[in-house]
């Protein structure tokens, strides 16, 4: 099955269509450019601004009813949206993107300007039985209540960060019990570090007015809590939550068939690697990120990267670095941006950036929390669920010589080499292999994606006849 | 916020046909149906279930008009759309 090669020219290609990517697509779009938006979901929205169809919107709700209008305001100024397209690779000279269409047809986009948009994942931290079906993350169950889904009978939330509170009322509007919210930290209980928070009492009524549904429902939300355990034979039936400062204690054992885990998010910052950025450490969190100047500048000069793909920061810090790196595209183009809407975006993130590092302080250093969490795994604990690699393995293979090496120890043990590329067990591997830090890093291999070797080949094919 | 109910689209999952809301996700269309093992493990052998949500986990593919490897997460269901769990289940 040889599909023809698609090739696809622009001025400017957007990977990415989550607020940030579609911020840029817009003014890209509105200033008269070329633009191809592309994006491996069905339709554009990304994780913030994900809803179902037309049809079943009408039916359940729109849960962020903007989305829609920004996406009709895209598509309204001329911007090309290729939903279903996955970029999985980049051509020898940097600048073409590889991707696979939605029947995994190859396409081949070529664009002056690239913006990567390409969004965060959730970070996981391996527990036994978190390979067990009805085991999720809280970004899944957000998903599938905005789908109108009922996940289950009864849930147990845990992890950390403040994104636990709406996925446990998302959870309660759709009929399901939620028996425990558990959180890592203690970020509920006022701390001095906190009290900077109050100047920006607008995200903190927010936060409020889920812990207040939460009380109203009669949730119980338990601090210094982790999961210790799921079972189940075939679906998670049993939840064991204790104490994080007292694994011996238990806090309680919940009969749910659903648990959502996750620990905040973490950059996917992948294809800007591929694409030749140089990379550096989030600050904050330790995930590698690119290094970027003013408005997402890569080191790469035709390379912006916008968005959480940048660093973690929220909804409206995305929509305004997609923005800025617009802006900026437009200006090296000889374009007159307006400079009080320049100076506007910038200075709006600089507030918002302020807040990002007082709310992050309030919860738990993921990567020391994953280093913590991994160190106390019972040996049997599958870490890597793709290649069913065991905690135990890992410490025996990082004892050995180079074994602290996360490269060596992936060959030696195959943990983190499987279809999710160690997206999921990443920061988990980095703290087991002795010296790590639990920050994880995630090495840009191509396909990106595992995508049809009829593809590849065919593209490879393809490329040798040019 | 119940509103109309909109036509359902039809579907095959596994051989048997399911009504479902369309626009919706092969993975939410699977979960509303009660099945949370899209595929079998090959390594384990033990059933799997979407994980992610996001297309970045790969637990969740299943074959979709025989299209094998399709991320039920992120993919939707149309009209006439044979969905298939039994991936993993034999040897590639
Ligand atoms: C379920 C969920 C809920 C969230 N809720 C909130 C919230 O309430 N408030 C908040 O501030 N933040 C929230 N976040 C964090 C959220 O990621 C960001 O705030 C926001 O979505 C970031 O926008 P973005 O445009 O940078 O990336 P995203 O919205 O993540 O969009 C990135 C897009 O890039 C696409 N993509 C990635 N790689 C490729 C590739 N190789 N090829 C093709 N397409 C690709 C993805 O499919 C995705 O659609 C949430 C995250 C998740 C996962
Ligand atoms: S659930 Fe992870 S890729 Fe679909």
């Amino acid at each position: 099955m040889t599909q023809p090669t698609t090739i696809r020219t622009a001025d400017a290609a957007v990977v990415g269509a989550g607020p940030a990517g579609l911020a840029a697509a817009l003014e890209l779009g509105l200033a008269g450019l070329r633009v191809l938006l592309l994006d491996e979901q069905s339709a554009p929205g990304g994780q913030y601004y994900r809803s179902p169809g037309p049809e079943a919107v009408r039916e359940v709700g729109d849960h962020r009813p903007a989305g829609a209008r920004l996406i009709a305001r895209v598509r309204a100024c001329g911007v090309r949206v290729l939903s279903g397209h996955t970029v999985w690779g980049v051509e020898d000279d940097r600048r073409g993107l590889l991707a696979a269409g939605p029947d995994g047809d190859p396409v081949i986009v070529r664009a002056d300007r690239i913006v990567v948009a390409t969004g965060a994942y959730e970070r996981s931290v391996p527990f036994p039985g978190w390979q067990l079906p009805g085991v999720v993350t809280p970004g899944l169950a957000q998903h599938m209540c905005a789908e109108g889904v009922r996940l289950g009978r009864s849930a147990v939330v845990a992890g950390s960060g403040p994104f636990l509170l709406p996925v446990a009322c998302a959870l309660l509007e759709r009929g399901v019990r939620v028996l425990a919210v558990a959180e890592a930290g203690r970020p509920y209980t006022p701390r001095p570090a906190a009290l900077g928070a109050l100047r920006f009492p607008a995200r903190l009524v927010e936060l409020a007015s889920y812990t207040a549904r939460l009380a109203r429902h009669g949730v119980r939300l338990h601090q210094d809590t982790v999961v210790a355990e799921a079972s189940g034979r075939e679906r998670v039936r049993e939840v064991t939550l204790v104490r994080r400062s007292d694994p011996r204690r238990v806090v309680g054992r919940h009969g749910a068939d659903v648990l959502c885990v996750g620990y905040g998010f973490r950059p996917q910052s992948d294809l800007a690697q591929l694409l030749g950025c140089d990379m550096g450490r989030d600050p904050a969190t330790g995930d590698p990120v690119p290094l970027l100047g003013a408005a997402g500048r890569s080191s790469v000069p035709w390379v912006h990267v916008v968005g959480e793909a940048a660093g973690v920061a929220g909804a409206p810090t995305a929509l305004l670095r997609g923005r800025a790196a617009a802006f900026d595209i437009l200006a090296a183009r000889g374009r007159t941006v307006g400079r009080r809407s320049r100076r506007a975006v910038t200075a709006r993130l600089a507030s918002l950036a302020r807040f990002n590092g007082l709310t992050s302080r309030l919860y738990p250093d993921p990567a020391r929390l994953t280093a913590e969490l991994a160190a106390g795994l019972p040996g049997d604990t599958l870490v890597c669920r793709c290649e069913g690699v065991t905690a135990d393995t890992l410490r025996s293979a990082a004892c050995l010589p180079g074994g602290s090496d996360v490269p060596a120890l992936k060959g030696s043990t195959r943990a983190g080499m499987g279809p999710c590329q160690s997206r999921e067990c990443g920061p988990a591997l980095d703290a087991l292999r002795g010296r790590g830090t639990g920050a994880g890093a995630v090495p840009a291999r191509v396909p990106l994606r595992p995508v049809p070797l009829s593809t590849v080949l065919h593209l490879r094919a393809f490329g040798e006849e040019t | 916020m119940r509103k109309r109910t909109a036509p359902r689209v039809s579907v095959t999952i596994d051989g048997r046909p399911a009504r479902i809301r369309p626009g919706t996700s092969v993975a939410a269309a699977l979960l509303e149906q009660g099945r949370w093992d899209f595929r079998t493990d090959p390594v384990s052998g033990t059933a799997r279930g979407p994980y992610c949500g996001m297309g970045v986990c790969l637990e969740c593919e299943v074959t979709v008009d025989g299209r094998p490897a399709v991320r039920a997460c992120i993919e939707r269901v149309r009209e006439g759309m044979s969905i298939d769990t039994s991936a993993g289940e034999v040897g590639p």
